[in-house]
């Protein structure tokens, strides 16, 4: 077991490198064309201006010596210089930004996994009645339905209907104020985990079925175990390591849904800056942050596998 | 049950019906009648998709005015007998737009599924055939494309290959890179789920019996093992295809979509649209439920399509 997370921690500086190596390429290959999107958005005119700019920033360069001194730098901490002024350090606005992100991602997968688990519950234990179909529904429709409509109506029916907005106050950073400020969070989170709790909720009910049939519940049964036992001692227990694996995977999904929850709430975090960057083609930071959500997101996945061997013991890595 | 003892004690297995286990079952014929009666919800799904489909197709007819064009009726018409679905900021009719907008996430949705879907299958087949170190390299390109966040790979993509795209026939520039930026998203799951088909084939005693009689690789890849993919390609496709629709919609959204001015759901509620949803609530609906039910009824109709098809699946994709 601890050999198996020392190899997959191991392993995570190399996937890292070879994710900076796709990105690198794919963003830098394009020659002068970072340098020259740059001092367009900057509406700087001067021809000279253009040849300043890529050599200040090393963009005239061959791509490899880039990357190398990128690497380099990002060693140490170092992830470069924004190219949209006032040319900031990456790192430190990446820094600045991932505490809020992080903070929409858990209480995101933590509302998800609450609801979705027991509305699966719910609907496996009462199996075929009129509550299963109705919850099987919603639940399919509420894969359906796209988080940014449901955060565009989240900030305009109440508006309309109530002259109210959810979000309308000025952000508020945990450190200032925590309750002001999970009172902003909490409509990205509930937003992005309706899509989540869905998910989770059709795998819960299909993977509790499964076990629900199996011949230890029987078995289980079969010695006289009250039905409240045999659903919470035998079935969610095993019906459990298929939706880890779930909400693992969906941790990718709720990622990226934050670029999209961020923009609509004005939450000042990680996935808006990030659509900024793209928007502006500021190539380091897009490359910095890409780079930060791909470790939370390995990072996560390893979390998940390690949880794997604590829910099933016959797990063995 | 029954049925099980009724066929289980007869002849013993024969070499032919395990051959046959992962082979194509028998043609029977199909009764779409009695198949909608077993799949109630994917009926609903395909009745869903027909009319989407054909609104889309028929949008030149069906439509009341020219959905690009600007001041067809006043300014934030409520939806009336003129206007459908009532009117936009600058009088553009939403109904026809809404309509031209299905076309947009159709052709997007499909494209991306196709490129997707080809391009991870025959990668697994390559790669699971050339084994040894193209097939290490290629699982952990696959591992590394895989941990950056869908939407952020995308975005990554969208400004990588933004403008260095031609226009092909049938597909501008923009919609092109959108195939690009979102068939990404798709290939390395497609790759992973295709490639562990590859090598349960390859172990199926036909493959071997090829082997052999001496047939080459590429014969036993191209007229053995592809052959039975297909049902899973099939099954892939329809499971993909309603999440390429949310994903193009949510680029479309974030301003990374279509070239501006087109008719496309995502971007319709997005943008500078989005200070008029308040006073003119039907801008923010309409789009949003085509959307929406475009997307349930492809899920619906792909769950039952998956348990039609192989239900052994089910849980696993």
């Amino acid at each position: 077991m601890t050999g198996y997370i020392i190899r997959r921690l191991i392993a995570v500086p190399f996937m890292m490198l070879g994710i900076s190596l796709i990105l690198f390429l794919l963003l830098y290959i394009r020659p002068g064309s970072a340098a020259f999107a740059a001092v367009a958005s900057i509406g700087d005119a001067d021809p000279g201006s253009f040849e300043r700019f890529e050599e200040r920033f090393g963009l005239n360069r061959p791509w490899y010596e880039q990357y190398g001194d990128w690497l380099l730098g990002a060693f140490r901490g170092d992830l470069g210089e924004t190219l949209t002024p006032p040319h900031d350090g990456v790192t430190g606005q990446i820094l600045e930004r991932l505490p809020n992100t992080i903070e929409v991602g858990l209480l995101t997968i933590f509302i998800a996994a609450v609801f979705g688990i027991s509305v699966g519950v719910l609907s496996a234990v009462k199996r075929n009645s009129l509550l299963d179909y109705s919850l099987r529904t919603i639940t399919i429709a509420g894969i359906s339905i796209p988080n940014f409509w449901i955060a565009v109506l989240f900030v305009t029916l109440p508006a309309i209907w109530w002259e109210w907005t959810p979000f309308a106050f000025r952000w508020v950073s945990f450190t200032e104020n925590p309750f002001d400020n999970l009172a902003i969070v909490i409509w990205p989170a509930v937003t992005l985990a309706l899509a989540s709790a869905a998910g989770t909720a059709r795998l819960v009910r299909t993977s509790m079925l499964e076990v629900l049939y199996s011949d230890y519940v029987r078995t289980a049964r079969a010695k006289g175990l009250r039905e409240r036992g045999v659903i919470l001692g035998h079935v969610f227990r095993n019906s459990l390591i298929p939706v880890i694996t779930l909400i693992g995977l969906q941790t990718g999904a709720v990622l990226g849904g934050v670029v999209i929850a961020e923009l609509i709430f004005g939450i000042p975090g990680l996935g808006r800056l990030t659509l900024d960057a793209v928007l502006a083609q500021d190539y380091p930071l897009v490359l910095g942050s890409i780079m930060m959500f791909s470790l939370v997101f390995i990072l996560v996945t390893l979390i998940v596998d390690v949880l794997y061997s604590v829910v099933d013991p016959r797990i063995r890595y | 049950m029954a049925q099980e003892q009724t066929s289980a004690p007869a002849a013993p297995i024969s070499e032919a019906a395990l051959a046959l286990e992962y082979a194509i079952p028998p043609r029977q014929r199909f009764n779409l009648l009695s198949w909608a009666r077993r799949e109630p919800f994917g009926a609903v799904g395909l009745l869903l998709i027909i009319i989407v489909s054909f609104s889309a197709a028929a949008a030149p007819i069906l439509n009341t005015a020219n959905p690009t064009q600007f001041g067809v009726g006043g300014s934030l018409e409520s939806p009336s007998l003129d206007h459908w679905f009532g009117t936009g900021p600058r009088g553009k009719d939403l109904w026809s737009r809404v309509l031209y907008g299905g076309r947009i996430s159709l052709k997007i949705g499909v494209a991306t599924v196709l490129v997707g879907t080809l391009a991870g299958t025959v990668i697994a087949l390559l790669s699971a055939y050339a084994g040894g170190g193209v097939d290490f390299v290629v699982g952990r390109l696959a591992d590394m494309i895989i941990a950056i966040p869908g939407i952020l790979l995308a975005l990554t993509l969208y400004s990588a290959v933004g403008q260095d795209l031609p226009d092909l026939p049938g597909l501008s520039r923009g919609e092109f890179t959108l195939v690009i930026a979102i068939s990404a998203f798709f290939l390395p799951g497609t790759y992973r789920i295709m490639r562990g088909m590859v090598l349960e084939l390859r172990e199926s005693q036909y493959v071997e019996s090829a082997q052999v009689v001496g047939a080459s690789n590429i014969r036993i890849m191209w007229r053995h093992i592809a052959p039975n993919m297909f049902g899973l390609m099939i099954v892939v496709t329809s499971i993909s295809l309603p999440a390429a629709i949310l994903t193009e919609a949510s680029l479309s959204f974030l301003g990374l979509g279509v070239e501006t001015g087109t008719p496309s759901w995502g971007a319709d509620l997005s943008g500078s649209s989005r200070q008029f949803f308040v006073r003119a609530p039907w801008l923010a609906i309409f789009p949003g439920l085509a959307l929406s039910i475009t997307v349930f009824g492809f899920n619906i109709f792909g769950d039952s399509l998956r348990d039609t098809l192989d239900p052994r699946l089910r849980g696993r994709i």
